[in-house]
């Protein structure tokens, strides 16, 4: 899942490496923990017991992300998420009448000068500075009534932890840890969040994010690597798209978009909610109803329409950058909760996970062509059919070329060789322990609750995964890649180091 | 932007809508009573010491049929020879993967592998480490192989030619990214290329390293009485005492001598050193040294390294330079504790075209720091955050065990954690004042940027006495020629 977070932090990141292959829990135990709740206006809530030490962690998703966008509003969904720390008409304010007087010409005056930017060099020079001087000054006055950052600000004060938010391909999270005796501070200040968040200092955040991108993505190899074979992967399907948006987007969309987008997507009926730790549902339920009740139900998002063609031949991008070389390759598959995809998933540990996996003994410890090759099973999204995959560094003078040769050699063993039952056995072992270890933590189990509930409908869903990997043979592999992991249905990119460069 | 105008228009309508919604209805946190006091009774590793001399840190966690291991060597690259840098982390990398007397390196991940268990071994500054994890089942099996591990590792050549090479390609590829680059000069001015603290491995040195040193190394700290061992999870206490006396039966306790490293000299002197790169934006270090670990005024320096840069938006770093400016994604900084001196630094990615205003912004937060008490709601905060969230230290019965080791290691009183919120509660603003102005120099930071100067708001001269690094050249020198 690529994601892109309001603020840097690692614990976010390792959590979500955990994930690339859907991360469960053993079924008994975890069923035996989960109370769920369905409130009136279809937000649904799920809470998972743990009383050890007096805290708990929350998560909470929308359905909408970078999918969900189109061209000239690419980021939105990112955006957005940034914005929703922004506070309330009562949190981050002084005056909030006197603040509005301002934010009206701030979204009056930014709207023309973010329509003058769109025309690019086209645009009026001497408007847009006219106007971004004026913008200048609205936000200077409007200083003197904000609250600064009094989300952050409440929530520290609290003992909070971790608060952030991350917007993926297919969904949008937000994350903070309590002690175990602010429940209700949760559920007021999420419930206003969701109902009332207000829009304040759009256009300076709006250049944080132009930020964002430049430092992880247009200094990032591996990202911009990443950007480029998504594109290449996808013709029609939104997934083509970066998370943190085209840079000409984040560049000039408006505040009226990011609202409008905002309500079309934020609404009780497309939100889960994991509650997980010491709490007691008995007890919180009615704190849940008190304060996200009167929520109102909104209308059903957007009907998604984009199915990606059948790919009918094979896409290259080749490009050079001030970097060491790395490839990047995938292939069209059909998403979980299909038999393919837990098969794929089975695939990338036979081949990549582990000093004893296939593609580590052979290309990186024996032939050392490669110093990392790691296969993906399902990425860059969950919700809509996506790609089996590898992403490989390789060794110099070693080129992407002989790594690239190296992989589909071993492409082929698996559609030729069956995997043996000791191969086999030691994936189910390893997929089966994953679910044990990210049981340790709230935050891990929180995110496998959301994830099933949110992206298809029923959070026991993950049982139906671990049956699904159960039940996969050495012949449904070979099947797999005999079907999808075929020329025509590939798409190959390569970085390759810039001729004269330091 | 392909939108309409009729689109805009009623996207318009729909804003103003939400924007517009009475006042009624909408809550506020200050509203609330205060919170039920929390009661909490925190765990505590049980610690003994076995015959060998292993002392022992052992915390039960049933909630899942899981056991973790972690141990700790002091020793590590404090202690590398200068010409072999790197020898530390290539002494554990194939202290992992090349096996023991009696079992391959292959066969130790094939055994591992199918029970679905880990061993990973690191070499840090001042402590070598081994950590595993395995289902409770495997307790035994895991602590079989753990042990054979570290008393008798066979440290095969092509197992290390395996590991240089992998570290070689890592050294090409840091100069890819431009913080890194940043963060690999900075670590260098700041600690002098001599220091044991701030000199890097290059090809050459790791070159320069055989599989006798690895066994040397190993040799020298990998000794019963100088490992701290940590076992959490669903084991019981006699068991685990049980099978540890067995594994490690035999292994004869050796004298591990730990001189204390040269003590480190204050280099910082205002120097802005600047090395271009073909990148968007600019990348910053600043900083000189810091404090010694364990000092008198650590619970001083949390509460100011709080307000200043390392409670997130509500730190002054982070507040100024994104939240009212918008001139980073993020931007962190604090006065670090260190075995010897740690580090003061600021450390972030900025808009290339205000880089000067940005770090004349950096330094008036200092400046500001030093000279004015912060505010009575920063104090509070920063407080209130450490104090209230302290409870987190105990989320993970795993990371409470480590946490206890690491402290016991790093000389912390044994009533540290017992004692902290005591002791937080007690800083003051005039000690937060204090703190500043002994332990940051806005005039005598040195700063590292990397970037393109030509797209800055200003010359970097403007800023102070400016250095060129030759990035290409170091480059170039450090790879040597080509095959």
């Amino acid at each position: 899942m690529v994601t892109h977070k309001r603020m840097k932090s690692s614990c976010f990141l390792l959590i979500l490496a955990l994930l690339a292959v859907p991360a469960l829990l053993p079924a008994q135990s975890l069923e035996e923990k989960v109370t769920a709740h369905t409130l009136k206006n279809g937000l649904t809530v799920l809470f998972a017991e743990r009383h050890g030490a007096p805290v708990f962690s929350t998560l909470y998703g929308f359905k909408v992300g970078s999918v969900d966008e189109y061209p000239g509003i690419t980021g939105t969904a990112h955006l957005f998420e940034h914005m929703a720390f922004k506070g309330t008409p009562r949190i981050g304010t002084k005056d909030y009448e006197k603040e509005k007087v301002l934010m009206d010409k701030i979204a009056t005056v930014g709207h023309d000068w973010s329509v003058e930017l769109a025309k690019g060099d086209r645009g009026d020079k001497d408007k847009v500075a006219a106007l971004r001087a004026e913008l200048t000054k609205l936000e200077q006055e409007q200083k003197a009534f904000i609250v600064k950052d009094e989300i952050d600000l409440i929530y520290s004060n609290a003992g909070g932890t971790g608060l952030n938010a991350g917007t993926g391909t297919d969904q949008t999270m937000y994350i903070i840890s309590l002690p175990a005796n602010q429940f209700e501070l949760f559920c007021l200040m999420e419930s206003e969040r969701i109902r009332n968040t207000v829009l304040r200092e759009f256009y300076i955040e709006r250049s944080v994010i132009q930020e964002e991108r430049k430092e992880t993505t247009d200094a990032v190899p591996a990202r911009l690597l990443s950007e480029m074979f998504m594109g290449a992967a996808f013709l029609a399907h939104p997934y083509k798209n970066p998370v943190v948006g085209w840079a000409s987007d984040i560049n000039s969309v408006t505040l009226e978009e990011a609202q409008a987008f905002k309500n079309l997507y934020y609404t009780p009926n497309n939100c889960v909610l994991a509650v997980v730790g010491d709490v007691y549902p008995a007890k919180a339920i009615p704190l849940v109803e008190k304060y996200f009740g009167d929520i109102p139900r909104g209308e059903d998002p957007p009907i998604f329409r984009t199915v990606e063609p059948k790919q009918l031949g094979e896409r290259r991008v080749r490009f050079e950058f001030d970097a060491e070389p790395q490839l990047m390759m995938g292939y069209h598959k059909p998403n979980f909760p299909s038999k393919e995809d837990a098969v794929a998933n089975v695939l990338a540990y036979v081949l990549t996970r582990g000093r004893t996996s296939r593609i580590y003994k052979d290309l990186i410890q024996d032939k050392q062509l490669a110093v990392s090759v790691s296969a993906l099973a399902a990425f860059p999204g969950d919700r809509y059919p996506n790609l089996f995959g590898f992403r490989a560094v390789p060794r110099f003078p070693h080129t992407v070329e002989e790594v690239e040769k190296g992989i589909l050699e071993h492409v082929e063993r698996a559609k030729t060789e069956p995997v043996s039952e000791r191969e086999l056995q030691k994936v189910k072992n390893n997929i089966d322990a994953s679910y044990i270890r990210s049981m340790s933590s709230n935050f891990g189990i929180a995110m496998t609750l959301v994830e099933y509930q949110l992206l298809y409908g029923d959070w026991k869903l993950f049982k139906k995964y671990r049956e699904l990997i159960a039940a996969v043979t050495p012949a449904d592999i070979m099947d797999f890649a005999k079907t999808y992991l075929t020329p025509e249905n590939r798409t190959v990119a390569a970085l390759v180091k810039k001729a004269k460069a330091s | 932007m392909k939108r309409t105008r009729t689109q805009i228009a009623a996207a318009f309508a729909v804003a103003f809508l939400v924007l517009a919604l009475p006042v009624f209805g909408q809550r506020h946190p200050s509203e609330l009573a205060p919170p039920p006091p929390l009661s909490f009774k925190a765990p505590k590793p049980v610690m003994f010491t076995l015959g060998n001399g292993i002392r022992v840190a052992y915390l039960q966690d049933t909630e899942l049929p899981l056991v973790w291991v972690l141990g700790y060597f002091r020793g590590g690259s404090l202690y590398e020879p200068p010409d072999k840098t790197g020898l530390a982390q290539l002494t554990a990398t194939v202290l992992r993967t090349g096996g023991t007397k009696s079992r391959s390196g292959d066969q130790i991940n094939e055994e591992l592998e199918f029970i679905a268990a880990t061993i990973e071994a690191g070499g840090g500054s001042e402590f070598m480490t081994a950590t595993g994890s395995a289902l409770k089942k495997d307790f035994a099996k895991l602590m079989e192989v753990y042990a054979d591990l570290v008393m008798n590792p066979a440290f095969p050549q092509d197992k290390l030619d395996l590991a240089r090479n992998q570290s070689l390609e890592g050294m090409r590829r840091r100069w890819d990214q431009p913080m890194q680059v940043s963060d690999i000069l900075f670590q260098e001015k700041l600690y002098g290329p001599g220091s044991p603290y701030g000199r890097r491995s290059t090809p050459a040195t790791l070159r320069a390293v055989s599989r006798e040193d690895l066994a040397a190394f190993h040799k020298r700290f990998f000794s019963p009485t100088n490992l701290m061992l940590g076992v959490a999870g669903d084991v019981p206490v006699d068991e685990v005492k049980a099978v540890l006396n067995r594994v490690f039966k035999g292994w004869a306790k050796a004298k591990v001598d730990l001189p204390e490293p040269p003590a480190l000299a204050e280099r910082a002197d205002g120097t802005i050193y600047y090395a271009y790169k073909d990148t968007p934006q600019a990348n910053m270090f600043l900083g000189h040294l810091g404090v010694r670990r364990n000092g008198p005024d650590q619970y001083k320096l949390d509460v100011l390294n709080n307000i200043f840069g390392g409670g997130g938006f509500t730190a002054r770093l982070m507040k100024e330079l994104r939240s009212n400016r918008g001139l980073t994604y993020g931007i962190y900084g604090g006065v670090d504790a260190g075995r010897d001196r740690g580090a003061f630094m600021v450390a972030s990615t900025l808009k290339a075209a205000n880089f000067t205003e940005a770090l004349g912004a950096v330094k008036d937060i200092i400046r500001d720091l030093q000279t004015k008490p912060v505010t009575d709601e920063e104090i509070e905060t920063a407080k209130n955050s450490l104090i209230n969230s302290f409870v987190f230290n105990y989320e993970q019965k795993n990371q409470v065990m480590a946490q206890a080791m690491i402290l016991k290691l790093q000389g912390f009183a044994d009533t540290y954690l017992d004692t902290y919120i005591e002791n937080i509660r007690k800083v003051t603003k005039q000690d937060v004042l204090e703190a500043a102005k002994k332990y940051m120099d806005p005039d005598k930071v040195i700063v590292v940027v990397v970037g393109d100067e030509k797209k800055f708001d200003k010359p970097l001269s403007t800023m102070g006495k400016v250095k060129e690094i030759d990035l290409k050249a170091l480059v170039e020198a450090e790879r040597g020629p080509q095959k």
